[in-house]
């Protein structure tokens, strides 16, 4: 009897792992184990917490695009990946990027969160090695004057000209509240836009602070519906932050427009907000997905699942260092730069050319959550509306 | 007076939540002396099993409350059944070693559990289907959702539910004496190792059911959402008096209200700064806390 119910509970606890029916499976490919020869490249990204989604979309990216550029790469590959975690986290961050040099990478693509990309270039320019990121776009990170640091996202400074712009010229508002929730990447962006908005003559009503991680944003909600302001900026640091705010937004019946940026751009929003997240605004990088160059990522990415916000950058980031490393026909750092520099070709997500600084030029456009899936919605160029 | 409205509408619903998770802390240290580290993760498997026995049901098409229902009774089932298994494999054969090995065994299983569910459940966020409960209307200008209904209603039935055994039933007042003196109680035929057992396997339960509002109140659920959420019911219990069950609903409601009334008057950004400066604050004038007493004739 005893024996029996001994044998119960440990059914129980295995049932506890085994109970997984229907949870995702889309996880891990692994990369085969690294050979000694070849081109070893590294990603960082968060790879557990809360921002695995993203993280898992730049390492998938990364793989995509080794799986494409491995046939070209003749006698200099093959190519393997090396995938660390940085749990957006600097510290994490910093190790990680030692274990990369330690396991001798020529390359590292990554990191997502700028707060875990800047620290973690310390180290990885002392040792020479490239680092493109795909997805941190505060402006320190190119502004360090590291000889290595590319980007091929574009810059907060000019993301914040394109939603002040859109602010004013085309919902005409006349005040504005903003939150974010205190990265380098989200509060930097938010006092761009601040700063940016009340010279252009906004009322900014407030300017609140939560903290990562938070679920409950009712009394940040609270202060803004009584302040009523024409539009709401949310600047989250990912898509899992953003939704329940936008649940909260629509369950206290607050009416406002809402503009929101790059990273609550992912599919994921959708999933978790669903009805909530309609009409939503926000600013990303303008792709053009019909042409060649994206279908051929997307063939590349098909059997990792959906392509999320930074896969195609990730993607063109690996493609760039691979395509300079084959042209300068070594991993030699400076024969790769220079390389590097002349590349201008058409990547899945824009056409890649980089600037001294390292960094690749902005093309932010205004995008628009729309039966539940992002649509382009305005151009800040020309400002104009998309035409359907 | 729009605002201290609508924060005690949010608060009331926050504190409920932390309130049944607190709960369980305080049962299992009254009863044994232990903290159970792996409590908050028996709340977010309760979370996860909701959204998996929801979805189901909802895609095969049943009204709502039958889902909500059926869900909560079956998730808390598991939930009790999880913590009992875990109670008979990882804390009884320890019962009689060191208190300190007990601790670390349960930081042990709330990192096993947690990892489990992260591997089985996948590093993202899950979302809960929605169209379950929604709309609400207002009230001197704070807005009520019917989900808030919903949760406060769930939470007030499980906590009646709770005194009711635990001070008018014969199962209640052999779970007082076994707090009080387990070698005395055995002694006039209470099986001890029985009522432990059930007192995870009803601290498992109140969690299970907060983890299912939570998720839906919320939206979604992430593998790692029992850590902060326990280490804030945690402290609520030992506000309330570690032990004390009463203590422990109070508070729960009380570190909801600093959350929110904090968030909503100072800044959103420290609340729960201010949340753990009262409770230090409290812990020095009174060290067991609102309602703990050195004598022990109110724990389980």
């Amino acid at each position: 009897m005893k024996r029996a119910l001994y044998f119960l509970s440990l059914l129980l606890l295995v049932s506890f792992v085994a109970v997984g029916c229907g949870g995702e499976k889309k996880e891990e490919k692994k990369a085969e184990a690294p050979k000694a020869t070849g081109i070893k490249i590294g990603s960082l990204s968060p790879l557990t917490g809360q921002y695995a989604a993203d993280g898992n979309d730049i390492k998938n990216g990364v793989l995509a695009a080794i799986e494409v550029m491995n046939p070209e790469m003749g006698a200099l590959g093959p190519v393997t990946l090396q995938a660390e975690d940085t749990s957006c986290d600097p510290r994490q961050a910093v190790a990680a990027a030692n274990k990369l040099i330690s396991e001798k990478v020529t390359a590292v693509i990554g990191a997502y969160c700028s707060s875990a990309t800047i620290p973690a270039a310390e180290p990885l320019m002392a040792a020479k090695i490239f680092m493109i990121t795909p997805a941190s776009t505060n402006e320190k990170v190119t502004e360090s004057g590291h000889k290595y640091m590319y980007r091929t996202c574009g810059r907060d400074d000019d993301q914040s000209k394109a939603a002040v712009k859109f602010t004013q010229e085309y919902l005409k508002a006349k005040t504005i509240y903003l939150v974010d929730d205190k990265t380098t990447y989200s509060q930097g962006l938010a006092d761009n836009v601040e700063k940016l908005a009340s010279a252009a003559g906004l009322k900014v009503l407030g300017h609140e602070h939560v903290n990562q991680g938070d679920k409950d944003f009712s009394a940040v909600l609270t202060k803004v519906k009584a302040a009523k302001p024409d539009v709401f900026y949310v600047s989250l640091q990912n898509s899992a932050a953003a939704a329940p705010m936008l649940i909260q937004i629509a369950r206290m019946g607050i009416k406002t427009k809402i503009l929101a940026q790059d990273a609550v751009y992912h599919p994921q929003l959708m999933e978790l907000a669903k009805k909530d997240a309609e009409g939503v605004f926000l600013t990303f990088g303008y792709t053009d997905k019909e042409t060649a160059s994206y279908k051929k990522f997307a063939d590349a990415y098909k059997k990792l699942g959906e392509p999320g916000a930074y896969s195609a950058y990730a993607y063109d980031s690996a493609v760039a260092y691979l395509k300079a490393v084959k042209a300068a026909g070594s991993t030699d750092p400076e024969k790769v730069k220079a390389e590097l520099m002349k590349l201008d070709f058409a990547g899945a997500s824009k056409q890649i050319k980089y600037k001294e600084n390292g960094d690749s030029g902005s093309n932010y456009v205004i995008q628009v959550v729309k039966d539940g899936k992002f649509d382009n919605f305005w151009n800040p160029e020309t400002g104009q509306l998309y035409k359907k | 007076m729009e605002v201290f409205l609508q924060q005690l509408v949010n608060g009331i619903t926050l504190g409920g939540v932390y309130a049944l998770v607190a709960l369980g802390y305080t049962m299992v240290y009254g009863i044994i002396q232990l903290i159970n580290f792996a409590h908050g993760e028996i709340f977010a498997a309760g979370g996860y099993m909701g959204v998996i026995l929801i979805s189901w049901m909802v895609a095969q098409g049943y009204p709502p409350f039958v889902c909500l229902g059926v869900a909560l009774v079956l998730a808390m089932g598991y939930c009790a059944l999880l913590a009992m298994a875990v109670e008979k494999l990882v804390y009884k054969p320890l019962r009689s070693s060191s208190r300190l090995s007990v601790l670390l065994s349960a930081l042990g299983m709330s990192i096993f559990l947690q990892n489990g569910l992260m591997l089985t459940q996948g590093v993202y966020d899950r979302a809960y289907p929605g169209e379950m409960v929604r709309g609400g209307f207002e009230i001197g200008g704070a807005m009520v959702s019917y989900m808030q209904i919903v949760i406060v209603g769930i939470t007030v039935v499980l906590l009646v539910g709770l005194n009711t055994l635990v001070f008018k039933t014969r199962v209640g007042k052999a779970m007082r004496a076994t707090a009080q003196d387990k070698t005395m109680s055995a002694l006039v035929g209470i099986n001890a190792s029985r009522i432990i057992s059930m007192t995870f396997a009803i601290g498992a339960a109140l969690a299970c059911a907060a983890g299912i509002m939570v998720g839906m109140y919320y939206g979604s659920v992430r593998y790692d959402m029992g850590f902060v959420l326990g280490v804030k019911a945690f402290s609520a219990a030992v506000l309330g008096g570690i032990g004390n069950i009463t203590g422990a609903m109070l508070g729960g409601l009380i570190i909801g209200m600093i959350e929110v009334f904090a968030a909503g008057y100072i800044s959103s950004e420290y609340k729960d700064v201010f949340a753990f400066i009262i409770l230090i604050g409290v812990l020095y004038f009174m060290p067991t806390g609102i309602m703990g007493e050195n004598v022990d004739d109110t724990r389980v």
